[in-house]
């Protein structure tokens, strides 16, 4: 019970993940490669404030500053500078790599006694455990500290996912989507496109901060590896989710880009109970994501030609 | 209104597919009246457009629209004065959003876009009332995704939602060359009747005859990057396409002449 409430404690956190990828990848369909170093930015920034005494929630809110700037820096080097999307990206994360070696100091930072918000969530949860630690559900153990921390996760995701559904139907919300859409219609009503692909990214690359900064407080360290193939991973949700829910309104991309990373993490816990070399879960997440890129056209094309043989 | 004051625009300049495509156009729009663009492929008319509207800068000249000089403004600044429709109905709309979601950016043409509500239910009444009035059967669909309806039918919204809020300048771009017969006549019917409910100045390019002498106040023909016939009131009113016809014969004979002139000084010079 406590692998299984574990998983989806960070399939909530790296839900944040997915749904960053979300609006970069299918609101702009921008391949922000910045992603991979915003995350290990936001866990890093994090962390290092915590160890510092300053206190998680400000801790975590920098973190989701400075991915923001991160994503704000990749948007301006392709619309302004117009580099090559892709390219503005790598340029990012490669710079990444080496501010978030200079913000941690080194390449591995511990938060072993100090207080983060996972440990504000189980002083909330011993309030409730009348001094219990551990609590039995369906007959199996689980520990309240756990229990905690997955409540205060969903708690925030439900949050972060509900403002983004209320963002996307503000003003601004609508333009950014139009934008992604269609930009030259949006230049002819008056919407500078560039600043609101800007304005998108460091939107995306603040929650993928965010994921990293939970993912660090959850796990007790940084490590300056942690971001390598979340990308992937983060498109992998989406695309699960969007499977599980079949429908293009933004609200059900919303839900089904954290439903996909729940389901995705769950399966990843599966896998590595069934003997899966966890060595090799990016290569599975790889071919995962390519087959699941290739085959709904494939099968399309499939029915087509069978359709026209018949 | 609009003032085009000694327009330059070459592309590809310094190279071998250098373009001049325009050659120092000068007009002068007044508040109100309907202006025609004619001409053949080539002949700098779309260009004409897309410099006012701001989709490039030109090399040299000046724009003014309501009396501002625009010469220097981006395109989504111009948007706060001009409307515009594409000749490509899918250009004007975004696809993924609903009707009402496209409607709600347009009013709000050149605006802050902040954080209020985007359909907000006040707007609701006025969205279907616009909508009815176009005669397509769409107000029951206003939250359906724009890009399951007709070419025809993102035209005619297209043309509604660069007409939402009054623009100095209206833009049509070709808008109905991509369009069925019907539809097209169609669309061409809705212009007509809000460039005269509104009296917009309106700035229409086309490549049909027949819809140049039919609509408008004033007709300018285009050739090579210039203007070279203007015809207004009576005289507008009484061309015929066979005119036009006859005026681009002209043309085009005394490219061929200029082209066998340059022929024949080639071969006996170069």
């Amino acid at each position: 019970m406590t692998l299984l409430v574990a998983a989806f404690t960070v399939g909530l956190i790296l839900a944040l993940l997915a749904l960053g990828m979300l609006i970069s990848f299918r609101i702009f369909a921008f391949p922000d490669l910045t992603a991979e170093g915003s995350l290990t930015l936001g866990a890093a920034v994090a962390t290092v404030l915590i160890v510092h005494g300053q206190p998680p929630l400000l801790a975590t809110a920098a973190a989701c500053v400075a991915g923001s700037v991160a994503g704000m820096l990749t948007g301006l080097i392709h619309t302004r500078l117009k580099v090559n999307a892709l390219l503005a990206g790598i340029l990012m994360m490669t710079a990444l790599y080496s501010i978030n070696l200079d913000v941690m100091g080194r390449s591995n930072l511990p938060l072993t006694g100090h207080t983060t918000l996972m440990d504000y969530a189980a002083s909330i949860g011993g309030l409730f455990s009348g001094g219990a630690e551990t609590l039995q559900v369906l007959g199996r153990d689980l520990s309240w500290q756990d229990l905690s921390a997955f409540v205060m996760v969903l708690l925030l995701v439900s949050g972060v996912t509900a403002l983004l559904a209320w963002f996307f139907r503000t003003h601004l919300g609508t333009a950014m989507l139009a934008t992604g859409d269609n930009p030259q219609m949006v230049r002819a009503l008056g919407v500078d496109d560039k600043t609101m692909m800007t304005l998108g990214l460091a939107l995306s690359n603040g929650l993928v901060a965010m994921s990293g900064a939970l993912l660090a407080q959850y796990q007790g360290f940084v490590d300056a590896g942690m971001g390598i193939g979340m990308l992937v991973w983060g498109l992998a949700s989406v695309i699960i989710g969007e499977t599980l829910v079949g429908s293009r309104r933004l609200a059900h991309l919303l839900i089904a880009a954290v439903l996909g990373s729940l389901l995705f993490r769950l399966l990843v816990a599966i896998a590595l109970r069934w003997g899966l070399d966890p060595n090799d879960l990016k290569l599975v997440t790889a071919v995962f994501v390519l087959a699941a890129l290739v085959l709904p056209g494939a099968i399309g094309r499939l029915r087509t030609r069978q359709a026209g043989g018949g | 209104m609009l003032e085009i004051r000694g327009l330059h625009k070459t592309f590809n300049a310094g190279t071998p597919n250098e373009v001049r495509s325009l050659r120092g156009i000068d007009l002068s729009i007044p508040e109100g009246m309907f202006l025609v663009v004619i001409g053949s492929n080539g002949s700098g008319k779309s260009t004409l457009l897309n410099a006012v509207a701001g989709s490039f800068l030109p090399d040299k000249g000046s724009l003014h629209i309501a009396g501002r000089d625009v010469t220097r403004w981006p395109e989504h600044r111009r948007a706060r004065l001009v409307g515009r429709v594409f000749q490509n109905p899918f250009s004007g709309t975004a696809p993924n959003l609903s009707i009402a979601q496209n409607l709600s950016l347009a009013a709000r043409r050149g605006m802050r876009r902040g954080l209020g509500l985007a359909q907000g239910g006040e707007q609701r009444p006025d969205m279907l009332s616009r909508v009815r009035s176009l005669g397509m059967a769409l107000e029951d669909r206003l939250d359906n995704a724009i890009g399951s309806l007709s070419g025809g039918q993102r035209q005619a919204l297209t043309l509604l939602m660069a007409t939402w809020l009054k623009p100095s300048l209206l833009l049509l771009d070709e808008h109905t060359a991509a369009l069925d017969p019907r539809s097209a006549e169609q669309v061409m019917r809705i212009t007509q009747q809000v460039v005269a409910r509104d009296r917009l100045t309106t700035l229409m390019v086309t490549h049909s005859m027949q819809h140049a002498v039919t609509y408008g106040d004033r007709l300018v023909m285009m050739h090579r990057g210039q203007v070279i016939h203007d015809f207004e009131g009576a005289e507008k009113r009484r061309l015929r396409p066979a005119d036009l016809l006859a005026r681009f014969e002209e043309v085009r004979r005394a490219d061929l002449l200029d082209e066998s002139a340059a022929d024949l000084l080639r071969r006996r010079y170069v």
